[in-house]
């Protein structure tokens, strides 16, 4: 069995030689491209086939176990086997690397650049001035409020007389005021819809009134000649300051957040007795003062932010509208949705608000 | 106002430290804005609202510390009293309209010099230039009490008299500031025998002022008329400390002793004697009543807050308001120094603001009723959302543009009323040069939005606005005509988000497809397009937009003309539409159709037409026959170029014909798909390209 061994010795040895060149793709194989993958697939195929085939030399080797001595047949048989199993396995095995290997490199060929843009058109944006009446008005809606808005070129009655700014008054002797060659006013401030709104509905009533306002600014950082109110007005029978405090103290709470504090100072308004000014608590540091190490900005780090104006109507702007300030009383606050915006987005000129660069137009959602 | 910490603790020893005080101050509605430290004192800078001028001194300010620290360790200034005469020839009052008091002291043998260190430091630390003895008191006293007073040099006064009146037209003054000024018979001027030596309450004249020759001095402290004082400090464009205190109202009742304190301050540091005073008072101050039953319950009713009428009683004193018991009422006596208090609502605001507007509680109020959108509201919200959608920025524009507008622009039909003369509104001045005029039209807006934006170099652009324009009317009230409008702006190429290269220009039909897009937001719609010529826009590149027959708008290509004007390189298209119509007009109703049953024969043809034959032409003269099984007519594509002349274009049209009872035989269709090409060669003269 001596001869019959060193052929089959032989044919290993033939095949390890053969082999190597496979074994060199292992080794190698950063080295090989696709095609060489393929090829070389190909090729270990051609290699199977010839080393593992009916016609194979392996396969030959049954051949000479009849000429094995009669005790050795198993032995040399296990031996074909072995031989065999070992070829078989070590085909198996760089082809599954090389399957492997093709198919990463046809994955890699295919690669997406996920990171590439999305297809989609290019949206626009709403002004930001109209994002933040928006959500303010919904805000208000929620809590039970109409939203109204009226006319923008009013009469003195309703600008200033209804307002208890009678003629002779300082606030409406001031410059602020733009007129029409007819002798009309431009609104200098929303309560014209307060007004009306009270003359239609009577009391009780509680109305949200948005809308652009005009005043004799001339344009700088921080002023421009028109810019957006909103107002409110709550009439009712036992309407209180505390409501007043309650009402502007949640809508800021659902717009910055559910920490935010309010504070009334007292203060001067012709059509508001008692009245107060409404600062909240800054956004930026939560009214630390200071945000980041340094002063915050939106508060000046004082960690209140001015925001308005507010009272309790007063009963000649009631009696204005035919309700009667003995049986029913009111709030009224208002504010500037430029200077809020102005805050939200530490935005230093509200000049921008009105040059529609699409730079800055783009920038808010 | 300027407030010294010192000065107050010398007025009222509360023993509060300045933080506190500046906390108490604020909680009173005396926002103190900052505080300056210095060496040896601490300045409050305290905004005050207008109805306040009673605190632009520091007698005001200690009135409110005392009532908000609940403090009664009060030392009000009072100065040696000095005596009046009974000689009142030496002041005369003309025009006791405008001069309600005047009172005149004179004090003679005076020196003028330099104030002492303590009277000039005090001075400067509150922003007051040292000027001399007498003149730094008269501006001490002001700060101390709240008056304002002019000294004159006696001798400088022709016969050493005082008239009160108003100025004659055409008498002039050389001010303090040595500044000539024309006065007119609307301003009050103190005057001597001859001539105007000071404007009332506003400044002194240059020629009768205190000099270091001055021996003998006329101290004036007077009361003027508010308005008088506030408008012509406005005619002169002149405002002083003096005018801004009087024009909101000093203490009528405070004359004398403001008066007393200068003469006793002047006499300890400039020597002299007291001589003649002289009051005169031709309108008596009458302090208003305030009757009320229940004052307690009233701050209640408005402020939610439970004050005790102890609490009330002892606030409103501290304040300086006196009250009494009458008829089972109590009536509440408005100070002199408070021209800001009238009604019981006033009391109840002084009473909520010392207790403090903190200790108001926070409710909301209980619910009674849904709350609401206004009418359109909702509809507009998807018409801004849905065009932001397809890439449209929002602008806001001011209301204001400039006249050089005027006739450029057609306007949306109706808007103006042709019969009235000034047929747009027009302000009487303006704040931005040359923009009088209450805009008609928002595409000037929007225009030179399209501007901004290309000297940015951003050159594809699509706008859109809501906004209102208006027009002179005829109405009742004479008020004008307010219409909101929408409009487009676009210009350049379609792009892509994120995308720098451009996906190809924009044409009309983009422009035509964005006002399509805004309606079908709105639910409106059909809209009627037709070829139209327009001012502003381009000839064969504009049309009208109709709904139910009524034009509501305009869109094309912005002519050449406002293209050069705004020195454009590139064409720009714009549309404006009658919002406000469109949203007053049905809302298309949605009726269900029937799936239909049996399937459809569809014939595509392409009709060789002259250019001014149009789609709407094609469709108009198909569905006049009323053609039997053709069910609708769709568009596939335009052709012009090559293979087809240059006054005609291909249109490809697709032909459904369907019926609701059986499967369409392929005959059947030809032999009406025939008629309707006749047809359409009879009335069209469209012939098959193919
Ligand atoms: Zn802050």
């Amino acid at each position: 069995m001596i001869e019959q061994i060193a052929k089959l010795e032989k044919i290993r040895e033939a095949f390890n030689q053969e082999f190597e060149r496979f074994l060199d793709f292992d080794a190698n194989r950063t080295f090989f491209s696709l095609t060489d993958a393929e090829l070389l697939k190909k090729e270990l195929s051609d290699f199977r086939i010839k080393k593992t085939g009916k016609k194979s030399e392996i396969a030959g080797l049954n051949r000479f176990i009849g000429q094995v001595e009669q005790e050795h047949r198993a032995e040399f048989g296990k031996m074909i086997q072995s031989l065999s199993s070992d070829v078989l396995h070590a085909i198996d095995s760089v082809e599954k690397k090389l399957d492997e290997f093709i198919l990463n490199s046809k994955i890699e060929r295919e690669r997406l650049d996920v990171t590439l843009p999305g297809r989609r058109p290019r949206v626009g944006h709403l002004h930001p001035i109209t994002l933040l009446r928006q959500k303010i008005e919904d805000i208000f809606v929620s809590l039970g409020y109409a939203i109204e808005d009226d006319r923008e070129i009013e009469t003195d009655y309703y600008n200033f007389d209804a307002l208890n700014i009678p003629e002779g008054h300082p606030a409406r002797e001031s410059q602020d005021t733009f007129y029409t060659t007819d002798g009309f006013a431009l609104r200098s401030q929303t309560s014209t819809v307060q007004i009306r709104a009270m003359e239609r509905r009577g009391a009780p009533l509680r109305i949200i009134a948005p809308g652009r306002v005009f005043r004799r600014d001339t344009p700088d950082m921080t002023h421009t000649p028109m810019f957006h109110q909103i107002e409110g007005l709550c009439v009712d029978k036992g309407i209180t300051m505390a409501h007043l405090k309650g009402t502007v103290h949640e809508w800021l709470r659902r717009l910055f957040g559910k920490d935010t504090e309010i504070r009334l100072r007292p203060s001067y308004f012709p059509f508001t007795e008692p009245s107060a000014e409404f600062d909240f608590s800054c956004f930026k540091c939560g009214g630390t003062g200071i945000f980041e190490n340094d002063r915050c900005r939106p508060c000046k780090g004082s960690g209140w932010i001015e925001l308005g104006g507010s009272g309790m109507v007063h009963p000649n702007v009631l009696r204005a509208c035919n309700v009667d300030p003995t049986v029913y009383s009111g709030f009224a606050f208002g504010f500037g949705l430029e200077r809020m915006c102005s805050l939200m987005y530490s935005l230093d000129d509200i000049r921008l608000m009105f040059e529609n660069d699409v730079r800055f137009l783009d920038q808010f959602r | 106002m300027l407030i010294s910490y010192n000065w107050l603790q010398e007025l009222e020893n509360n023993g509060l430290s300045p933080a506190e005080l500046a906390e108490k101050l604020t909680s009173a509605g005396l926002t103190v804005e900052g505080i300056d430290e210095r060496t040896d004192d601490f300045i409050f800078d305290i905004d005050l609202t207008s109805n306040r001028p009673d605190c632009l001194s520091h007698l005001g300010v200690s009135r409110e510390v005392r009532a908000a620290a609940a403090s009664d360790l009060i030392v009000e200034p009072h100065p040696q009293e000095f005596r009046e005469s009974a000689n009142s020839s030496l002041v005369k009052i003309e025009a006791a309209d405008l001069c309600h008091r005047f009172t005149s002291r004179i004090i003679k043998n005076v020196k003028i010099g330099p104030s002492p260190d303590w009277l000039k430091n005090r001075l400067e630390s509150l922003g007051e230039r040292s000027i001399n003895n007498v003149a730094d008191i008269t501006n001490y006293v002001m700060l101390e009490l709240g008056q304002p007073m002019h000294a004159f040099d006696l001798s400088k006064l022709a016969q050493n008299r005082i008239v009160v009146r108003r100025a004659k037209t055409g008498e002039t003054i050389k001010t303090l500031d040595e500044v000539e000024r024309k006065l007119d018979d609307s301003m009050l001027a103190i005057c001597d025998a001859e001539k105007p030596v000071a404007v009332a309450g506003i400044m002194g004249g240059f020629d009768s002022s205190i000099s270091e020759a001055t021996t003998d001095v006329l101290l004036e402290v007077a009361y003027f008329d508010r308005a008088s004082i506030r408008a012509t400090s406005r005619t002169l464009n002149l405002a002083t400390e003096a005018s801004y205190r009087f024009e909101r109202g000093v203490d009528i009742e405070n004359l004398k002793r403001a008066s007393d304190r200068a003469t006793g301050l002047i006499i300890e540091l400039a020597g002299g004697d007291a001589a003649e005073f002289v009051d005169v008072y031709p309108r008596r101050f009458e302090a208003k009543l305030i009757r009320s039953n229940d004052l307690s319950s009233s701050v209640k009713r408005l402020t939610g807050l439970d004050v005790s009428d102890k609490e009330i009683e002892r606030i409103l004193t501290a304040l300086g308001i006196e009250s009494r018991s009458d008829e089972g009422e109590r009536v509440y006596i408005a100070p002199s120094w408070r021209h800001d208090i009238e009604i019981e609502e006033d009391l109840v605001e002084e009473v909520a603001r010392i207790v403090g507007y903190d200790k108001i509680e926070d409710r909301i109020p209980p619910a009674t009723s849904s709350g609401s959108y206004q009418p359109w509201e909702l509809r507009k919200k998807s018409l801004r959302q849905t065009l932001a959608n397809h890439g449209f920025d929002e602008a806001i524009s001011y209301s204001f543009i400039d006249t050089k507008h005027d006739e450029v622009f057609d306007l949306i039909p109706g808007l103006v009323d042709d019969s009235i003369t000034d047929k747009f509104i027009s302000l009487r001045d303006s704040i931005i040069e040359g923009s009088t005029r209450m805009r008609p039209t928002l595409l000037p807006g929007l225009v030179d939005a399209v501007r901004v934006n290309f000297n940015q170099q951003n050159r594809d652009l699509k706008l859109f606005e809501i906004g209102k324009v208006f027009a002179a009317s005829r109405s009742e009230t004479g008020l004008p005509t307010e219409r909101e409008l929408l409009a487009i702006a676009m210009t350049g190429s379609e792009m892509l988000a994120e995308k720098a290269f451009a996906v190809r220009p924009l044409d009309f039909y983009d422009l035509k497809g964005a006002v399509e897009i805004a309606l079908d937001a709105i639910n409106i719609g059909p809209l009627e397009f037709q070829a139209a010529d327009c001012k502003h826009l381009e000839k064969g590149k504009s049309a009208s937009v109709a709904l139910d027959g009524r034009v509501v708008g305009y869109l094309g290509f912005l002519n050449s003309e406002i293209a050069a004007r705004y020195k454009f390189k590139q064409p720009v298209m714009v549309a404006e539409l009658d919002l406000q119509t469109l949203l007053e007009a049905s809302e298309t109703q949605v009726f269900y159709q029937p799936l239909p049953k049996f399937p459809a024969i569809v014939r595509d043809v392409s009709l060789l037409i002259n250019r001014k034959v149009s789609f709407f032409d094609i469709k108009t003269a198909i569905r006049s026959k009323n053609f039997e099984l053709l069910k609708k007519i769709e568009y596939v594509d335009v052709y012009e170029g090559k293979g087809v002349a240059d006054d005609e274009r291909s249109l490809t049209v697709r032909l459904i014909y369907r019926s609701s009872e059986r499967t369409l035989l392929e005959e059947e269709v030809e032999t009406v798909h025939q008629k309707v090409l006749t047809h359409l060669g009879e009335t069209c003269n469209a012939r098959l390209r193919f």
